[in-house]
């Protein structure tokens, strides 16, 4: 049986998207990692970035791949949770989980992404912005009854902060870089393991893409099952060799350039080791995710030290605002004990955490 | 009671029930949750609960209090099934637990048949620095697991509350059920394992203690639903039904005895919808894989005014 065009029913269903399941990538990952090129190979090979899309500036001429509603959307609901794009705070995965858990913004994020799937069966999503609200989108493809999928890029920790540093001057200014870096990495990794509605996920090098973006393209549609670049045609795949342009990965420095506080130094060319091997075919596995968690319980450890150590810089800063009346009265809850974090409080033998209270003259 | 010390010590000198708190071990507590379950004769509805609770939490930890109907064979089976045995913990429970209601309230807040001992020993059991209070009939939806699954890892240090809403799903038979949507309710499920948090006594059933001020945050409506069986004794656990007759605090419970009494006079009230699963797809699966997650939003919860 064939129908007009010649071509066998059974094979006109593999290019009738009309056949093909709801399904949406995610393209996760630090910004300047190669997820503009990823979204973009993925739009030329069928697959539909909601419109309008960002537009095209001179820091990344090829266009962002980047649907507009989503940057805006995500933007509104960081300063909703007080987190800023590059955020080291380990905690500020609570406040964007916790906006994430707010019923209007599940209706809101789902309804979005619903219409677009009267577009086109095959999504794919892109912002910098995205991993602090993979959550709520895992929960909206839900109730689109679509199943999401994830592609995290990588690239050298030491390339990505290069390609930032130029907004700052100084060392420490990469050590704070490093540490969003190690933040957003460590976190995306958990956030995308694997939960009940996926489709699976796929970890991609930057510069794997760039050397070969056939065949790492291909491993990802092969992997997350993504049909139309799966059964993309010869056109298409001539406008990707167009799209790709090797001379894209302009900064190369190596993690000694940035010249970092020795226990971060370590932390991120054990956490880049550790992701590294996410991307190796078979590499995604529960001894690596171990590794990570490790990892991040070291960052983890690492942040709330320096947190602790530099608490008169917050407060002076705290003092400067409130003089300059920026800043409302302080929030109820300012006891001492509840600005040290549970864990470390945790290890305060009892006696020891009744003596203060009573020094204090708190009853508990 | 105030975590005032290294642990507790039972009025009836059972010292191998004696509480130790996990923040006092050398060994300290470990990232991630557990979800702690206390049973009793479960056995038909743990296979529903469990393996999206597994897949959820890094830890599972069930503790059987005299089970009949071979709940901890279920449990291990179905855990196993999962491929998620490696989450799983069992304990035993052995001494009778006072029934919540006037039963509790006459027992002293140290006996081992206080509910609030009970579970004090219970979450004594955490290793992770966060745990979350289940029941041995609440099953998650999809969406249920993937938001529990993520606020797990998100909430790290943070001290701060979540309340999950549940439905009572009534089973009639394997493909046919009764949801009930007509009561907004939402309780304190989530909770950071430390000297802040732990269980004391209040009027029909035990409390958990919280700091002042503490963050509180809640899930949407639609993502659990509790198990209930037409053709079952619901209320066993109660003392009788006066004991939730009077006061505002056992409005669910009041909900509960109204729709499963209307249900089996073959009455479906206000706010219940009338549910068949598809062939060969279970009532549960159905609704907790399809229906509720793709309900229309926002999902229509309470009565009309």
């Amino acid at each position: 049986m064939s129908d007009t065009a010649g071509v066998p029913a059974a094979e006109a269903t593999l290019i009738d998207p009309a056949t093909y399941p709801r399904k949406v990538l995610f393209v996760a990952g630090a910004g300047r990692s190669g997820t503009s090129t990823m979204a973009g190979l993925m739009r030329i090979m069928g697959m539909h970035v909601p419109q309008p899309e960002v537009v095209a500036d001179e820091t990344n001429p090829k266009g962002f791949g980047e649907p507009r509603w989503a940057v805006d959307h995500h933007d509104r609901l960081l300063k909703e949770a007080l987190v800023q794009v590059s955020d080291s705070r380990p905690e500020a995965w609570f406040e964007t989980g916790r906006v994430s858990t707010r019923e209007p913004e599940r209706i809101t994020t789902a309804q979005w992404l619903d219409g677009h799937f009267e577009v086109s069966p095959e999504l794919v999503v892109k912002d910098p912005r995205l991993s602090w609200f993979i959550g709520l989108w895992r929960v909206a493809a839900i109730r689109c009854g679509a199943t999401p999928v994830f592609a995290t890029m990588l690239r050298p920790p030491a390339e990505v902060v290069g390609s930032k540093q130029t907004y700052y001057a100084n060392r420490l200014g990469s050590a704070h870089l490093a540490a969003s870096w190690l933040n957003m990495l460590l976190h995306t990794e958990r956030a995308t393991r694997e939960s009940v509605a996926d489709g699976g996920r796929v970890f991609v090098r930057y510069g794997d893409l760039l050397d070969d973006w056939v065949k790492t393209t291909m491993h990802v549609a092969e992997t997350l099952q993504l049909q139309h670049v799966l059964h993309c045609d010869s056109e298409q795949i001539r406008d990707g060799h167009r799209f790709v342009d090797p001379g894209l990965r302009r900064v190369s420095q190596s993690l000694e350039d940035l010249q970092l506080p020795p226990r971060l130094h370590d932390l991120t060319a054990s956490t880049w080791e550790e992701l590294n091997k996410l991307a190796d075919p078979g590499g995604d596995t529960p001894e690596v995710h171990a590794a990570l968690d490790q990892l991040r319980e070291e960052y983890v450890d690492l942040y709330e030290e320096a947190a602790a150590i530099s608490r008169s810089s917050v407060v002076a800063a705290e003092q400067r605002l409130k003089r300059a009346g920026k800043v409302g009265p302080p929030p109820e809850v300012t006891k001492a004990a509840d600005r040290i974090p549970h864990s470390v409080r945790a290890k305060v033998p009892p006696s020891v955490r009744r003596g203060l209270r009573k020094m204090v003259g708190r009853p508990r | 009671m105030k975590a005032s010390s290294d642990g507790l010590s039972n009025l009836e000198g059972h010292s191998e029930f004696d509480i130790v708190w996990p923040w006092t071990r050398t060994e300290g507590l470990r990232p991630g949750t557990t979800a702690v379950l206390r049973v009793k004769d479960e056995a038909p509805s743990l296979p529903f609960v469990l393996p999206p609770l597994l897949r959820a939490c890094d830890h599972v930890l069930v503790v059987d209090n005299n089970s009949t109907d071979g709940t901890p064979e279920v449990v291990a089976d179905t855990a196993a099934r999962a491929g998620l045995d490696h989450k799983l913990r069992q304990a035993s429970y052995p001494f009778q637990v006072a029934r919540a209601g006037a039963e509790h309230l006459a027992q002293p807040e140290r006996s081992v048949h206080s509910l609030a001992y009970f579970y004090n020993w219970c979450f004594a059991q955490v290793t992770t620095r966060y745990s979350w209070k289940w029941d041995g009939d609440m099953v998650l939806t999809t969406e249920g697991e993937a938001s529990i699954g993520d606020l797990g890892w998100q909430v790290g240090d943070v001290q701060s509350i979540i309340r999950v809403p549940r439905h009572g799903l009534y089973l009639d038979s394997e493909s046919h059920g009764y949801l009930d949507l007509g009561l907004r309710n939402a309780e304190e499920w989530g909770f950071p394992t430390g000297p802040d948090f732990v269980f004391t006594k209040a009027y029909e059933w035990e409390i958990r203690t919280t700091p002042e001020h503490v963050r509180s945050i809640g899930l949407p409506h639609g993502l659990c639903v509790e198990l209930k069986y037409l053709h079952g004794d619901e209320f066993a656990h109660w003392t009788d039904p006066e004991s939730f007759a009077t006061s505002y605090r056992n409005k669910r419970k009041r909900r509960e005895w109204t729709v499963f009494n209307a249900l089996q006079r073959g009455q479906v009230l206000p706010g219940v919808h009338e549910i068949t699963a598809p062939d060969g797809v279970h009532i549960v699966d159905h609704v907790t894989h399809d229906w509720l997650p793709r309900a229309p939003r926002p999902l229509a919860v309470g009565l009309p005014a």
